[in-house]
């Protein structure tokens, strides 16, 4: 197998790709630093040396809106569960009139879809009329078909499209990969977040499970995506790490650290200071991908 | 030059100082991980990872030391200063052998009140009751105080200490092996590098086998690591008394010396770059209990053969903010997750069998327990035989004696 990974990583470094069939070797493989070193090179010849970040306020629009954290932020998602069209529609008026300038996130596709209000594209099509600039979670694991829920994005007018994942699927990682690239295929998709959303206590992924998905997704994914690793979910330990196994995008950093003493400037030293000693340069995004001039902590 | 040391490591040369710190500072990461791997499988050629069952003790946070990275220590005389019982230690006994545990990690603050009897009564007590029971206990700035304490040299305190039943050192209290570090961390007084290596000495002479630790990301630099990689190496080609190495990043929060941890990623490259300096050593535990179990479980790649301990209970760690927890369980499935055979070993590192989990029911722990339940502030009675030393606890026995 070491002549194989040699060859990929020669291929991946001159901007080829790993075909199916090669992307399960290598997920076959117990040769886990292979797998990153070979993710890494890609990554690094895909997207060069720069992991972004993004600050996020998570908003509850029914609790009032934290002006301080949305000043911060790059990206204001609204939390909760999608409430139907109606709520939804008055919930993004309330925040729209706080988030001025702000790209404003909320909600699963999945729960979109399931709530069965009518055709999906006519229904983002409202969504996005009344203020969403993104659907904050598009699950490939719970949609009916992750490529047709990505057009109706698409035929929607959403631009920033983020693929995720909710559940931790088995052992073998094939079906969810090609969930994203069928995902990825269907419309201008700017990033995956591949590890789970959802996080089982009894039974939490493990830090191998966790780099490999990562890998594997950035093998897998074309370079115009971006791989992210969620910050508050993952942790600085694992989402550092990750950056070293292909992952290019660090996301939802709290936009106000609400430490139990209290606020502190030190979350963003930290992120800086993670994506710096994995060797990376750090760079603030806001939630449409644009990269911010401003980088001062 | 990278590729050269890499060649060099692969055909099982040693590592200087110079080429050690040159692979530390400029190896990619993935490249000393296969390093590592590479250096761990040629010590280990069977995919075994072994942890042990023990329960980490702390006897008493009452400490003179003051070091400031330490987030555990009360000063003499604090109203939540405690000192272990004897009962409250047989009962964790108990509790560690309900769960197939056979030792305790004993370790404490240097308290002025305890004197070289207390500690001797205590383990012929421990091993009254429990005979094969094994006591892992008092770091070597302990057995310092100890001797300081008692006004005996260190070699006459181990040779007591072992005649009470000390089984093993646990290699605490080193943290960087270097005195201008010491003296920032304030730490040199409880006992500088050279007396660390002196204590470890005089108890592998005596017979008894200890493990080694490294705690970085203070005032360390990159260079002052490896020399005390290489101090313990020394030691080791001398003694080959050292059974294990940890290492672990300072973990800030609540200690007077505050400031970031060190990150994930400059964690897996001290270890690998451990595995490599330190070629006369056997193991390499994983710190999960520092690094969370995801990347204590990547650490398997990274040189580590050992998962280190189940613990049961942690008491300091989890005062500067870490508040990671692993049962058996947990970490029998990240060891088989890594593609490894997970095995019961002993402070020796001996096997002693497979997991536990995997024989019969054990409850499942998803928290680790403390010395001491909130609020419990009762005083050991023994404690009374035993002379005390400082003014506040002369003062209170004296405001408790019946007029
Ligand atoms: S690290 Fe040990 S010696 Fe230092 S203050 Fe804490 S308990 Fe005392």
């Amino acid at each position: 197998m070491a002549a194989q990974w040699e060859t990929w990583t020669a291929r991946v470094a001159a901007g080829g790709t790993l075909t199916n069939e090669e992307l399960q070797l290598a997920a076959a493989s117990p040769e886990i630093l292979a797998l990153g070193m070979l993710a890494d090179t890609a990554r690094r010849a895909q997207r060069g040396r720069v992991v972004t970040y993004l600050r996020v306020a998570s908003v509850d629009p029914d609790q009032g809106i934290d002006a301080a954290a949305v000043a911060a932020a790059g990206e204001v998602r609204v939390t909760g569960a999608y409430p139907g069209r109606e709520a939804a529609e008055a919930q993004l008026a309330r925040v729209r009139r706080e988030a001025v300038g702000r790209m404003v996130t909320a909600w699963s596709l999945a729960d979109i879809e399931a709530a069965g209000e009518g055709a999906l594209p006519g229904v983002l099509a409202r969504l996005r009329a009344a203020g969403l600039d993104g659907v904050a979670e598009v699950p490939v694991d719970r949609l009916k078909s992750p490529g047709a829920a990505v057009a109706a994005l698409v035929e929607a007018g959403f631009l920033a499209i983020r693929v995720t994942v909710e559940k931790a699927g088995g052992e073998s990682r094939l079906p969810l990969l090609e969930a994203l690239q069928a995902a990825a295929a269907a419309g201008p998709v700017t990033a995956v977040h591949p590890l789970p959303l959802v996080l089982n206590p009894f039974r939490p992924t493990t830090g191998y499970e966790d780099v490999r998905t990562i890998a594997l997704a950035r093998l897998a994914m074309p370079a115009s995506v971006a791989v992210q690793v969620d910050w508050p979910r993952y942790g600085p330990k694992l989402a550092q790490v990750a950056l070293t196994f292909g992952a290019d995008d660090i996301y939802g950093v709290p936009a106000v650290d609400a430490a139990p003493d209290g606020p502190r400037r030190g979350l963003l030293l930290e992120v800086r200071r993670n994506i710096e000693a994995a060797g990376f340069e750090a760079v603030e995004r806001d939630g449409s991908f644009a990269r911010s001039a401003s980088q001062a902590v | 030059m990278i590729d050269a040391l890499a060649g060099k490591v692969l055909a099982g040369g040693r590592l200087n100082a110079d080429e050690a710190l040159l692979l530390y500072r400029e190896a990619p990461l993935h490249l000393l991980g296969q390093l590592a791997h590479t250096v761990r499988q040629r010590r280990h050629p069977e995919p075994i990872v072994t942890y042990i069952i023990d329960r980490n003790v702390n006897y008493t946070n009452v400490c003179v030391a003051k070091c400031n990275f330490c987030a555990f220590y009360r000063e003499v005389g604090a109203a939540d200063g405690y000192v272990l019982g004897f009962e409250e230690i047989f009962r964790k006994i108990d509790e560690t052998l309900a769960v197939g545990g056979e030792q305790l990690l004993l370790q404490g603050g240097h308290n002025p009140d305890l004197p070289l009897a207390w500690y001797e009564d205590l383990f012929r007590a421990v091993k009254a009751r429990y005979p094969s029971f094994k006591l892992h206990a008092l770091s070597p700035p302990e057995v310092l105080h100890i001797s300081r304490l008692s006004k005996l040299p260190v070699p006459v305190v181990i040779e007591r200490l072992i005649a009470a039943g000390l089984d093993s050192i646990p290699g605490g209290g080193a943290e960087i092996l270097v005195d201008r570090v010491r003296e920032h961390l304030h730490c040199h007084t409880k006992a500088t590098a050279d007396e660390w290596i002196g204590v470890m000495r005089d108890a592998h002479l005596a017979g008894l086998r200890t493990t080694a630790t490294m705690m970085y990301g203070t005032v360390d630099t990159l260079e002052d690591r490896i020399t005390h990689m290489m101090r313990l190496r020394d030691l080791q080609d001398e003694t080959g008394g050292f059974t294990a190495f940890i290492t672990w990043s300072f973990q800030p929060e609540h200690t007077e010396r505050g400031g970031m941890e060190a990150t994930g990623v400059e964690y897996l490259r001290t270890l690998a770059v451990a595995r490599l300096v330190l070629d006369n050593f056997d193991n390499l535990q994983a710190s999960w209990v520092t690094q969370g179990g995801k990347v204590g479980q990547l650490s398997l790649a990274f040189g580590a053969n050992d998962m280190g301990s189940v613990m049961i209970e942690e008491n300091v760690v989890r005062a500067a903010g870490a508040s990671y927890c692993m049962d058996e369980l947990e970490i029998v499935l990240n060891v088989e997750g890594a593609g490894f055979v997970p095995k019961r070993r002993n402070m020796h590192y001996e096997v002693l069998g497979d997991p536990i989990v995997r024989e019969r029911d054990v409850p499942r722990m998803l928290t680790l327990a403390t010395a001491r339940a909130e609020g419990d502030d009762s005083r050991p009675e023994e404690l009374s035989q035993y002379e005390a030393r400082s003014r506040q606890e002369k003062e209170r026995r004296a405001a408790s004696r019946p007029s």
